[in-house]
């Protein structure tokens, strides 16, 4: 076995558990998410808001994991630029949907 | 020794149980649920593109179209008098009712528009052609009962722009011929009544048109199985090799789906929450007569047509007859563009000519929005119209020099190689000229004298006017001198180019060098 495979056996790896951290995270923001969408009291207008942010959140985690997974599927990297975007646009969701509450 | 297929798998699983525990859980639901068996053809990489997704993703706005229209039928009753109010029930009673309107509202829209850029994307690349003609036929067929849906679909609410708009359009299929008329009236209308035509178009909406559209969807699916991904217009040579690779469907393609599906549905939610729908007061003949009726916004380049004056009344047959033209023009499309390149370079002239049908239909769309009810004369008509077409030809033309350097208005495999090249050296021997081309340059410089002719007229008249005080006119005038100056612009330039053969303008006037090209 070369150097360069190892390396590139190596990168690989790490790639693996960055993604693995990444997707575990956006799991959690995701099921945070539906939690607080279906607890949200539904007869308000507000309320409604609530919810349709906090879907909002569940179905950009839900494409951040697919994003993430096909990355590695087929580049074998993840690119970060998605990802920050992805995570900025949850943020402000968030606080929107907090801020009604 | 070779390994055989058994080895394969094997040694497959075994670095699969290797790897991390992404892949790991992957390979345990593979392995369960067979999701890597190859049920459906792999996909090419350069079809992971928006682009290329947008019939699916219109797809998916007709499954959610379906998931909230079915909440919506527990409490939707079909009957004019309870119409409105179990509507109004779903708004003020239901939890998440308003977001649940919104939704089906705004989906219904995006998979009006999705389906629009679907067939204008394919227009643009020639998707139609060989061997894919039925596919397109088929699409096309998909389209109107995407539009039947958002026709039948209005009525439903029982509100006073609903109905005022519904009963526009019914009363329009009169001027059709008879037996079609009749025929047509009596099966979205029924006996008349009002209760008969809201349950026809309650019939129609949830029954009829979604068994329809996926009887045709599944038929679509298996011609694109069979077919596959179009291949780029330039040819897939063109590509770099790790952009051809096939990728599988799964777990590639289909996670790609899925974030396409995620993300679009954010973004409706995202449009639902800051454009929240309200429900317009409910139909009654009284409140109808001070309404006035206008279709929703995919039907608003239609009525505006229907708007002109030359449409109206006697004309109004003429009308319909145009645009059941344009749309039968839609539908065999690939049995009339039957060029064999798909090369955009190539196309000129049906690239510009769908670049002046969206242009048109965006125009009369928002005129028609910003005049209901307002009758259009002829004049500010074929201003309007005509003053677009020109404007995207001319657009066209110059994007077409810009881009690629010359002009090709027709494709090589239909004889354009008899157009003489400005570029090529003066002792070169000169072909035939195509006797297309000459019929098609004609034609234009006979609509650019009419137009002109029109221009002239028009601003005598506003001269006229304004020297005899009336000062309202400066707006019109100045839109027909920049029409007026646009035909002469393209009449010079039409002069030119008949006088390729001679090249007596060319060498005076550098600055009109376009020609051409081989």
């Amino acid at each position: 076995m070369t150097a360069r495979q190892t390396s590139s056996e190596a990168y690989a790896v790490a790639t693996e558990r960055m993604a693995v951290r990444i997707v575990s995270l956006l799991l959690i923001v995701a099921a945070v998410s539906v939690f607080v969408l279906w607890s949200a009291n539904p007869t308000g207008s507000g309320s409604e808001t609530t919810f349709a942010l906090f879907l909002a959140v569940d179905l950009v985690a839900i494409a951040m994991i697919s994003y993430v997974e096909r990355s590695v599927s087929e580049q074998g990297s993840i690119g970060r630029a998605p990802l920050i975007a992805g995570c900025c646009f949850v943020l402000v969701l968030v606080v929107a949907g907090i801020y009604l509450l | 020794m070779e390994a055989t297929g058994e080895d394969s798998q094997q040694e497959g699983k075994v670095e699969n149980e290797n790897g991390g525990l992404v892949a790991r859980t992957l390979s345990w639901f593979d392995s369960r649920l067979g999701l890597s068996y190859q049920l459906l053809r792999p996909a090419p990489q350069y079809s992971i593109n928006p682009f290329y997704w947008l019939g699916a993703l219109a797809t998916i706005a007709f499954v959610i179209q379906g998931v909230t229209g079915g909440i919506m039928l527990l409490y939707y009753v079909p009957n004019p008098t309870q119409a409105y109010a179990t509507t109004q029930y779903i708004f003020q009673n239901v939890s998440n009712g308003t977001f649940l309107e919104t939704i089906h509202l705004y989906t219904a829209y995006a998979m009006i528009m999705l389906a629009f850029m679907h067939m204008m994307r394919g227009y643009f690349v020639s998707v139609h052609k060989k061997p894919r003609e039925l596919m397109w036929v088929v699409g096309m067929v998909m389209g109107f009962v995407t539009l039947g849906f958002g026709f039948t679909g209005y009525l439903l609410p029982w509100t006073i722009v609903s109905k005022s708009a519904t009963d526009v359009g019914i009363g329009m299929m009169g001027a059709l011929p008879q037996p079609l008329a009749s025929s047509l009236t009596f099966l979205i209308v029924g006996s008349g009544t009002d209760s008969g035509e809201l349950l026809r178009f309650y019939d129609l909406h949830v029954f009829v048109l979604p068994a329809v559209l996926l009887v045709l969807l599944v038929v679509k699916m298996y011609m694109l199985e069979s077919h596959g991904v179009s291949e780029p217009t330039n040819g897939v040579e063109s590509l770099p090799p790790k952009k051809r690779r096939l990728i599988p469907i799964f777990p590639d393609v289909s996670f790609y789906l899925v974030e396409l599906a995620a993300l679009f549905g954010a973004a409706v939610i995202l449009i639902s929450v800051i454009f929240p729908l309200g429900l317009p007061p409910e139909y009654s003949a009284a409140l109808a007569g001070q309404y006035v009726a206008q279709p929703d916004w995919y039907f608003l380049w239609i009525y505006q047509i229907l708007k002109i004056s030359a449409f109206e009344e006697a004309g109004l047959p003429i009308a319909l007859s145009v645009v059941t033209l344009i749309f039968i023009a839609l539908v065999l499309l690939p049995f009339i563009d039957r060029g064999k390149t798909r090369n955009i370079r190539d196309r000129m002239m049906y690239v510009t000519l769908g670049a002046i049908f969206v242009a048109e239909v965006a125009v009369l769309a928002v005129w028609g929005y910003r005049t209901p009810g307002m009758a259009i004369t002829d004049e500010t008509a074929f201003l309007v119209l005509g003053g677009t077409a020109l404007l995207v030809t001319l657009v066209s033309v110059v994007a077409y020099r810009a881009v690629f350097g010359g002009l090709r208005v027709f494709a090589k495999s239909r004889g354009s190689q008899g157009v003489p090249s400005v570029t090529a050296s003066s002792s070169a021997p000169k072909p035939a000229p195509s006797k297309s081309a000459a019929v098609w340059t004609s034609g234009i410089f006979v609509v650019l004298l009419t137009a002109g002719a029109f221009f002239i007229g028009e601003s005598i008249n506003q001269v006229v006017s304004l020297v005899l005080g009336a000062t309202a006119v400066l707006p019109s005038l100045t839109l027909s001198l920049a029409g007026l100056s646009l035909t002469v612009v393209g009449t010079l330039y039409f002069l030119y180019r008949l006088d390729l053969g001679s090249g007596a303008i060319r060498r005076r006037v550098r600055a009109f060098e376009i020609g051409w090209k081989e």
